[in-house]
C-alpha cells in the first residue's frame, strides 16, 4: 500500500467508523426491500385482487424509507467525526510545512492554494469515498439478501456477471492511476509553461521570439491534451466493465425469463430481479466507479501532494560547544555564493563588529548586503570561513540563543493581525506599557500609534503602508533585548528625515548596531562603513574611504571630470 | 476575438457525434422500460416474448454503444479545444505585447489559461448534452400519462415533494458553506502574514508562536465543519425518505389501476421505472450549472483576445548608422502624463545615458526606442524609418533590450540566453557579457535546467545583457547592469563600445561613472527633457547632481 492510501486509512478512527458502518444498514434499507416489496406487492396483492396487500407491502417501503432516513442522518453525523479531524491533521500539516519552508527562504507559493484548495478536495473526496465503499458494501449485501429471499436461482444468474463487471474495473484502476497522475503531471507542466512565457512577455517581445515562446508552450499544451485523451480511453475501459456488472445481470435474467416461467416463477420474481438490478446493483456499480475511478485518484495524487510539501528534510542541530563571552561579531575568510557552482557574492571577507559599534554596509543593489545581513545573523550558513558571536560560531548557537543575542529587521516588514501591543512586543513580550510608550517616542512612531488608535487597537495588516509597517517592526526590534541589531534596509519605506529620527534612536538606544544602508546618508551617520561591490569590500570611516573607494564616492554622488573612474574607460 | 459560438463550432465533427449518442442514449433510456414491461408480460402469457426480449437486448446493446462513444467523444472534444484556446491566448498576448497586457496581472492570465480555457472547452459538449437532457424527466411523464393518466399525476405529486427538499438544502448548505470559507479565509490570512514575515520569523527564533497563532482559527473551522456535516445530515435523511416516495406514490396509484385490471403488470414495472428515471432532476440541473461555467469561461478568455495586438509594418531598414529620433513624443496613462514633448536625436553609434530622478520617464522613454509600449502622441525613429513601420524581424533584430531585472524564460540556462538562436551565438554573447565564465561552471554549463542554477542578481543581469547581445543597431540597457559590480561594468561597457559596427546604445542609469562615460546624457525631469548634454557640463549644475545624490 503506498503512502497516501496507509495514511488516509490510519486516520481512520475506530469507533465513529464502527458506528458509521452499523447506521448504513437501516439507510440501505430502502434499496435492498425494494424488488422484495414490488415483486409481493404485484404478487400476492394487486394481481391477486387483494389492493390492501399490495399498499401494505408499499407502506412496507415507506417504514424502510423512514428507517433509510433515520440511518442517513447518522452516517453523515458520524461522517463529521470521521472527516473532520482528518481535515484538521492536514491543515496543520500544510500550516506546518509552509511556515518551516519558508524559514528556509524558499518561497512557497503553492502554500495557500494547499491550504484553501487542496486540503478541501482531500476533504471532500475523503468523505466521498467512505460513504461510496460503505453505501456499496452493505447495498449489495442488502441486495444479495433480498434477491435470495425472491430466490436463489434469480440470486445465481445475476450475481456472476455483477461481480465480473466488478472485478475487471478494479483491474482498470492500475492503468487509470497511472494515467491520472501522468495528467495531473502534464497539466501542471503547461500551466508552468505557460506561467513562465507570460511572467517575461516583455523579455520575449524585446527580443522577437514570439514565435519560440509560443512552441515553448504549444509543446506541453500538446502533451496534455494527449494525456486527456488518454484518460478517455481508460473511461471507454470502465463502462465495458459497467455494461458487464449492469447490463448482463438483466440479459441474463431476460434471456432466462421463459424457462423461469416454465419453472413456476411469478411475474412479480422477475419484475423484482429487474428492479434489483436498475435501483440497486446499477447505481451502486456506478457510483463506485465515480467514486473509486475519480474521487479515488484524485484523492491519493492531491493528498501526495500535501503530504509531500509538509515533509521537511533534518535540520542539523545546533549545538553551543561553549558558552558566548561579549557581544563582538567576528568574520573570517568568509565565502557565501547562492549555489554550488555560482561566483561567490562575498568572497573572503574579514569584519569585526565590536560590543556597541555603528556600522553602515553600503554598494550597490543586488550586490548581497542582504546576504551578509542573514549571515550575520546567523541564518545563513558561509560556503567558507567563520562568522562568530561571542567568539561561538553561528552555527553552534541554539534558535532562541542566536534571537536573544542580535534582532534582524528586514526590509519586508512582519505586521500580523492582533493588538498594536502584541505586534510591538513580538520580540519582548514582558515589556510594560511605560517601555512600550518610551519605545514609540524614540523611534517616532507617535502619531502612527495615534491613528492606529493606542496600543491596545486591533492591528489590521492591510491597512497599513509600506513605511507604516517599518515603524512597527522598527519599534519592535526598539524594544527587543538583544544586544545587537541589525536594519536590513528597514527604513527604506520612511521619508528621510523619518528615516534619521529612526536611526539616531537606535544609535542612542546603546548596543552595536549594524544598518544596511538604503540612502548614502545613512553611511554619513555610521561611525564605520563597508562598502561591498562584489568582487572586494573596502572598510573605513567616511573620510578614509573618500580618499579609498572609487565606489564610495560615486555612491555619495561625487564625481569630477578626470578621476580615475573615468579616465578607466574614457 | 471569438464568441461562444465559436468555441462550440471548435468542437467541429464531435458535435454530432456527441449530440447523437446523448439523442439515442437518452431515447433508449425512455423505451426500455416499456420494452422490459411488454417483456415480463409476455413472459407471464408464455408467447410472443421472444420478440421483446430481442428488442430489449437490442436497446440495451445500443445503449452501450452509445455509452463507450460518450465515454470518449466528450473528453477528446475537450481536449482539442482546450489545446486550441490555450494556445490561441497565449500567442495572443504575446502578439498584443507588454504594454497591452499590464492591465492583467500574471498570475491572473496563468488563471485564464490553465482553468477558464478548460471550462469555456466544455461549451460545445455542455450544448450538445443539454439539448437532450430534457428528454428523460419530460419523456417518462408523457409516458406515463400514456400508460395511465393518475400515474403522471402521482410523479408530479412526488415531485413537488423532493422539489421542496432540495430547495431547502440549497439554502441552508450556502450558508454554513459562507461560515465555513470564513474561518478557512481566517487561517489563510494569518499563514500569509506569516509567509510575508519569514525572515522576521526566522531571526526571531518564533516559528512555534507563529504555528500556534495561525491555527488557533483551526477549532472554528472544525466547529464550521461539523456544522456543514449536520446540515448536510438533515439533508440527506430528507432525501433518503422522500426519495422512494416519488415511486412509491406511482406504484400505488399503478397497483390500484392494476388491480382493477386497467393496467398489466408489466406496465406496472414500467411505471415505476419511469418514476426513478422522472424523479432524477439532478442531471438536468448540473448541465446548466455547467452551461453557466462554459459561458463564464469563455467571457473570461474573450476579454484577453479582446485586447488589439500591436500591428507591425512591412518596411526594412536602409544603411545607417543606427540614428534614433523622437519627434513630439508623448506617452499619457488615464491619469497621469508620463512623457511630453519628447523631441530628441541620438546619433548613430553614440553612447547616450538617461538619468533622472525615480518616476521621471526614463523606462518609458527607452520602451518607446525598443516598441515595448506605443507613444500616444509623436513617432519614434530608426535612421528614418518609423519603428510602427517596421516589420517584425527587422525591427527585433536591429533593436535589443537588456532590464534591471531581466524574465529568464527556457528550460536551459542556454535557452534562456538564445532563445532559439544557435548555440555558437549564445556563447558568444555570453562570452562578450562575462556571463561566459559563471555559465561553463554550472554543472552542465548551458544545458544545465534554470531551476537548478541559482543566481545573484549580478548573474541574472549579465544573462539578460547576452540574450539582448544580438542587436544589429541600437542597444537599449534600462538599468541593466545595476547589480554588476564597477570592474564588470567597466568591461562591459568596453566591449560594447569597441564590438562590431559601433552599436548606438541607449542606457540608463543612476551611476554617475557610467552616465560619465556615455558620449551624451539626457537627463529627464517630470516626464520632459530638461537637458541634453555632457555628462561634464552637467555636472556644474547642482540639480544635476542630486539626481545621483
Amino acid at each position: 500500500m503506498n503512502r497516501e492510501l496507509r495514511f488516509a486509512t490510519e486516520s481512520l478512527p475506530r469507533k465513529p467508523l464502527v458506528a458509521l458502518v452499523l447506521w448504513s444498514i437501516p439507510e440501505a434499507l430502502p434499496a435492498s426491500l425494494s424488488g422484495i416489496a414490488v415483486a409481493r406487492a404485484v404478487d400476492t396483492g394487486f394481481l391477486a385482487h387483494r389492493p390492501l396487500i399490495g399498499l401494505a407491502w408499499l407502506g412496507a417501503l415507506v417504514v424502510a424509507a423512514g428507517f433509510g432516513g433515520i440511518g442517513s442522518r447518522q452516517v453523515y453525523r458520524l461522517l463529521g467525526l470521521v472527516v473532520e479531524p482528518f481535515r484538521d491533521e492536514l491543515v496543520r500539516r500544510v500550516v506546518g510545512g509552509a511556515l518551516r519552508h519558508s524559514l528556509r527562504g524558499r518561497s512557497d507559493d503553492g502554500a495557500l492554494a494547499r491550504l484553501t484548495h487542496q486540503v478541501e478536495i482531500v476533504r471532500d473526496t475523503y468523505a466521498g469515498l467512505i460513504v461510496v465503499l460503505r453505501g456499496f458494501v452493505v447495498t449489495i449485501i442488502g441486495v444479495v439478501i433480498g434477491l435470495l429471499s425472491i430466490s436463489p436461482i434469480i440470486a445465481l444468474l445475476m450475481l456472476p456477471p455483477f461481480l465480473l463487471g466488478f472485478g475487471l474495473f478494479l483491474g482498470t484502476l492500475g492503468m487509470a492511476s497511472n494515467r491520472y497522475r501522468a495528467s495531473v503531471r502534464a497539466d501542471e507542466q503547461a500551466a508552468i509553461a505557460a506561467g513562465a512565457v507570460l511572467a517575461g512577455i516583455r523579455d520575449v517581445v524585446a527580443r522577437g521570439a514570439e514565435e519560440h515562446a509560443r512552441q515553448m508552450v504549444a509543446v506541453p499544451v500538446a502533451a496534455q491534451a494527449a494525456a486527456e485523451r488518454a484518460i478517455a480511453r481508460v473511461s471507454v475501459a470502465r463502462t465495458c466493465c459497467f455494461a458487464v456488472g449492469g447490463w448482463v445481470p438483466m440479459i441474463v435474467l431476460l434471456v432466462a425469463g421463459p424457462w423461469l416461467h416454465r419453472r413456476g416463477f411469478t411475474a412479480g420474481d422477475i419484475m423484482g430481479g429487474l428492479t434489483y438490478v436498475l435501483i440497486g446493483l446499477q447505481p451502486m456499480l456506478n457510483n463506485l466507479i465515480a467514486a473509486v475511478g475519480t474521487s479515488g485518484l484524485r484523492l491519493t495524487v492531491t493528498l501526495r501532494r500535501i503530504l509531500d510539501a509538509s515533509e521537511l528534510p533534518a535540520e542539523p542541530a545546533r549545538r553551543a560547544v561553549r558558552a558566548t563571552s561579549g557581544y563582538d561579531l567576528a568574520v573570517h575568510g568568509l565565502t557565501f555564493a547562492y549555489g554550488p557552482q555560482a561566483e561567490p557574492v562575498l568572497r573572503e571577507l574579514d569584519l569585526t563588529v565590536a560590543q556597541g559599534e555603528h556600522l553602515a554596509i553600503v554598494g550597490p543593489s543586488g550586490i548581497g548586503k542582504s546576504t551578509l545581513a542573514g549571515l550575520l545573523c546567523g541564518l545563513l550558513q558561509p560556503d567558507a570561513g567563520t562568522v562568530t558571536l561571542g567568539g561561538v560560531p553561528t552555527a553552534d548557537l541554539a534558535t532562541d540563543r542566536l534571537a536573544a543575542l542580535r534582532t534582524l529587521i528586514p526590509q519586508e516588514a512582519y505586521v500580523f493581525g492582533a493588538s498594536v501591543r502584541d505586534n510591538l512586543r513580538y520580540l519582548n513580550p514582558t515589556a510594560d506599557t511605560e517601555r512600550v510608550d518610551l519605545a514609540v517616542r524614540a523611534v517616532g512612531a507617535d502619531a502612527l500609534l495615534a491613528r492606529l488608535g493606542g496600543l491596545d487597537a486591533e492591528l489590521v495588516p492591510a491597512e497599513l503602508s509600506a513605511g507604516e509597517r517599518q515603524l512597527i517592526a522598527l519599534v519592535r526590534a526598539y524594544l527587543s533585548p538583544a544586544p545587537i541589531v541589525v536594519l536590513d534596509e528597514a527604513t527604506c519605506h520612511l521619508d528621510p528625515v523619518a528615516e534619521a529620527r529612526a536611526e539616531e534612536a537606535f544609535a542612542e538606544r546603546g548596543g552595536t548596531l549594524i544598518v544596511i544602508a538604503h540612502r548614502v546618508s545613512s553611511a554619513l551617520r555610521a561611525r564605520r562603513v563597508l562598502v561591498l561591490d562584489g568582487v572586494t569590500a573596502t572598510e573605513g570611516d567616511h573620510s578614509e574611504l573618500l580618499a579609498s573607494s572609487a565606489l564610495y564616492r560615486e555612491l555619495l554622488g561625487h564625481w569630477e571630470a578626470g578621476s580615475v573612474v573615468g579616465s578607466m574607460i574614457v | 476575438m471569438i464568441t461562444f459560438g465559436a468555441v462550440v463550432r471548435r468542437g467541429g465533427g464531435w458535435l454530432p457525434l456527441i449530440a447523437l449518442g446523448g439523442l439515442v442514449g437518452n431515447l433508449g433510456m425512455l423505451a426500455l422500460p416499456e420494452v422490459l414491461g411488454h417483456a415480463v408480460d409476455a413472459l407471464v402469457a408464455g408467447r410472443g416474448s421472444s420478440m421483446w426480449l430481442a428488442l430489449a437486448g437490442g436497446l440495451i446493446a445500443l445503449g452501450i454503444v452509445f455509452e463507450l462513444s460518450d465515454a470518449y467523444t466528450g473528453a477528446a472534444c475537450v481536449a482539442g479545444t482546450t489545446a486550441w484556446l490555450r494556445n490561441r491566448i497565449v500567442g495572443h498576448v504575446l502578439a498584443v505585447g507588454p504594454d497591452g497586457a499590464r492591465r492583467f496581472a500574471t498570475g491572473d492570465l496563468v488563471t485564464r489559461v490553465s482553468n477558464n480555457a478548460v471550462d469555456a472547452a466544455k461549451a460545445g459538449p455542455t450544448v450538445m448534452t443539454m439539448a437532450t437532457a430534457v428528454l428523460p424527466p419530460i419523456g417518462s411523464l408523457l409516458l406515463l400519462a400514456y400508460i395511465d393518466i393518475w400515474l403522471a399525476v402521482a410523479l408530479l405529486v412526488g415531485l413537488v415533494l423532493v422539489s421542496v427538499v432540495i430547495r431547502a438544502f440549497a439554502l441552508r448548505t450556502a450558508e454554513v458553506i459562507r461560515a465555513y470559507q470564513r474561518a478557512q479565509g481566517r487561517i489563510a490570512g494569518r499563514l500569509t502574514e506569516s509567509l510575508v514575515g519569514a525572515r522576521t520569523i526566522a531571526s526571531a527564533g518564533t516559528v512555534e508562536l507563529e504555528e500556534r497563532r495561525v491555527l488557533a482559527g483551526l477549532p472554528e473551522l472544525h466547529e464550521q465543519g461539523t456544522r456543514m456535516w449536520q446540515v448536510l445530515s438533515r439533508s440527506s435523511a430528507q432525501a433518503t425518505f422522500v426519495g422512494p416516495l416519488v415511486m412509491v406514490a406511482v406504484l400505488v396509484a399503478g397497483g390500484i389501476e392494476l388491480a382493477a385490471g386497467r393496467i398489466s403488470a408489466g406496465d406496472l414495472f414500467a411505471a415505476s421505472q419511469y418514476a426513478v428515471i422522472g424523479g432524477g432532476l439532478g442531471p438536468l440541473t448540473s448541465v446548466f450549472s455547467r452551461l453557466a461555467r462554459a459561458r463564464a469561461g469563455v467571457s473570461r478568455v474573450t476579454e484577453v483576445l479582446a485586447v488589439e495586438p500591436v500591428a507591425y509594418g512591412d518596411r526594412h531598414l536602409p544603411d545607417g548608422p543606427g540614428r534614433l529620433e523622437f519627434r513630439g513624443v508623448g506617452v499619457r496613462t488615464d491619469d497621469s502624463v508620463l512623457l511630453s514633448d519628447v523631441d530628441l536625436v541620438v546619433p548613430g553609434g553614440a553612447a547616450v545615458a538617461v538619468v533622472g530622478e525615480s518616476g521621471a520617464g526614463k523606462s518609458v522613454l527607452v520602451g518607446l526606442a525598443a516598441r515595448l509600449r506605443e507613444p500616444d502622441d509623436g513617432t519614434i525613429l530608426l535612421d528614418g524609418v518609423p519603428l510602427a513601420e517596421l516589420d517584425h524581424d527587422t525591427l527585433r533584430a536591429a533593436v535589443g533590450c537588456a532590464f534591471e531585472r531581466p524574465v529568464l524564460i527556457g528550460h536551459t540556462v542556454g535557452d534562456a540566453i538564445g532563445l532559439g538562436l544557435p548555440a555558437e551565438q549564445i556563447t558568444s554573447a555570453a562570452v562578450a557579457t562575462h556571463a561566459h565564465e559563471f555559465v561553463s561552471r554550472l554543472p552542465q554549463g548551458y544545458d544545465t535546467p534554470l531551476t537548478e542554477s541559482p543566481m545573484s542578481g549580478g548573474e541574472l543581469q549579465r544573462l539578460g545583457l547576452a540574450r539582448a547581445w544580438h542587436a544589429g543597431r541600437l542597444l537599449v540597457l534600462d538599468d541593466a547592469t545595476s547589480s554588476l559590480d564597477m570592474v564588470t561594468e567597466m568591461q562591459i561597457s568596453r566591449t560594447l563600445t569597441n564590438d562590431h559596427g559601433h552599436r548606438t546604445r541607449l542606457i540608463v542609469t543612476h551611476r554617475a561613472a557610467t552616465a560619465a562615460r556615455a558620449d551624451l546624457v539626457v537627463w529627464l525631469a517630470a516626464g520632459q527633457v530638461r537637458a541634453v548634454d555632457t555628462h561634464e557640463a552637467l555636472w556644474a549644475r547642482p540639480d544635476y547632481r542630486e539626481v545621483f545624490g
